[in-house]
């Protein structure tokens, strides 16, 4: 895994567009959110990128970098849950 | 909270939500789904939180291409748009891998705040309910910065 | 600025939809729905409005638990929450069996306003977008009684 100084998530998001990240994340803003982090690891896909978090402890952030549907995809999430 | 951005161009609203498991503590992005009655994760992701599905009951959801089946786990706590609830209720299912998002953020949580969608400039607040006249001028300086 | 209310004991926020198709004006219960990317009217409603659906272009979806085939019409207007769209595409599904409802209200025409979602009171707004800080004034003066 890539092991690197902090840098804004933002920035760590545009190098690797179409990958899944693992991000430590070092710092929040004033919301609370993820601000910067080192980078652990870019996966092809979900899958590989959440096993890799069983090796890592502390606060990490898993996302991808780029649109939640491929080009040319619609997306309808409607759920009805029956609890 | 100031207002959370989100980009304009993209096909949905995501937002990061903090999920504290069973043995971790996670960041995912979830979509802010008001079509969702509930929220729901994916199942690699609550796997990876320590959570047992074999064991967690079960209960059905009804989506628009069909019946299926979803576990139910508890959430230690949840944190996303500046609300922090303990012990939340989530549901898990394997969601589709074209879903580049970890899961949904559904109207069981969303409701506990109101909800302002700033559409031109991307930002979404989330503001309590009123308890009177001087409370809404309060809540009135929060949105106002949004507007 | 439009006002909708909504029953807020409901597990979804559902409304009144106007649909103009080519045998006339149609109104639809429709559910409030940030987790569509594309607005979704039940196929069987579409084809009462006097759409064809036979020949129309497919569009792949991703739903919550599957991923399905759909048919593109563009209707000639939709209205809800004061806004009005004209040649909308909208995605025909068949929703009325297993959801009870005869559409989704995606974000593709929501985006067209900002929206307040007072979820407590079961009370829905849009706004026009902002252009100064007098507008901004009497946006707010619209979003008061809501809070």
């Amino acid at each position: 895994m890539d092991e690197t100084r902090p840098e804004p998530i933002e920035q760590i998001r545009q190098r690797y567009e179409g990958e899944w990240l693992l991000i430590k994340v070092t710092s929040h803003d004033e919301n609370g959110l993820p601000k910067e982090g080192i980078l652990l690891g870019h996966f092809p896909d979900r899958k590989a990128a959440w096993e890799a978090t069983e090796f890592v402890d502390g606060e990490v952030y898993v996302l991808f970098a780029g649109p939640t549907i491929p080009e040319g995809w619609e997306a309808v999430l409607h759920g009805w849950f029956s609890l | 909270m100031d207002g959370f951005r989100f980009d304009l161009s993209a096909p949905h609203i995501v937002v990061p939500v903090r999920i504290t498991g069973m043995q971790r503590v996670r960041w995912v992005n979830l979509v802010l789904d008001t079509g969702s009655t509930s929220t729901v994760i994916d199942e690699l992701v609550a796997f990876r939180l320590g959570y047992n599905l074999e064991s967690a009951p079960t209960v059905s959801v009804t989506t628009v291409s069909g019946t299926s089946q979803a576990s139910i786990i508890v959430a230690r706590q949840i944190f996303a748009l500046g609300m922090t609830v303990d012990e939340f209720p989530v549901l898990v299912m394997p969601l589709p891998t074209q879903l580049r998002a970890d899961g949904l953020l559904g109207l069981d949580f969303l409701r506990r705040r109101n909800l302002f969608c700033n559409f031109e400039k991307g930002i979404l607040l989330t503001l309590p309910s009123s308890r009177g006249f001087l409370h809404r001028l309060a809540i009135f300086a929060q949105i106002f910065p949004a507007l | 600025m439009f006002w909708v209310r909504f029953d807020p004991t409901r597990p979804d926020v559902r409304f009144w939809v106007r649909l103009l198709g080519p045998r006339g004006i149609v109104w639809c219960e429709m559910v409030l729905d940030t987790g569509s990317s594309r607005t979704v009217l039940d196929e069987r409603l579409l084809a009462r409005a006097g759409y064809d659906l036979i020949a129309a272009p497919k569009a792949t979806v991703a739903t919550a638990n599957s991923r399905v085939e759909a048919k593109i019409v563009t209707v000639r207007q939709i209205s809800a929450l004061g806004i009005s769209a004209d040649d909308f595409p909208v995605l025909a599904m068949p929703l009325s069996q297993p959801l009870g409802v005869d559409g989704l209200l995606g974000l593709d025409f929501l985006r067209r306003r900002n929206l307040f979602c007072n979820l407590e009171k079961g009370i829905l707004l849009t706004l026009p977008f902002s252009r100064g800080f007098l507008q901004r004034l009497a946006i707010f003066a619209q979003i008061f009684p809501a809070l």
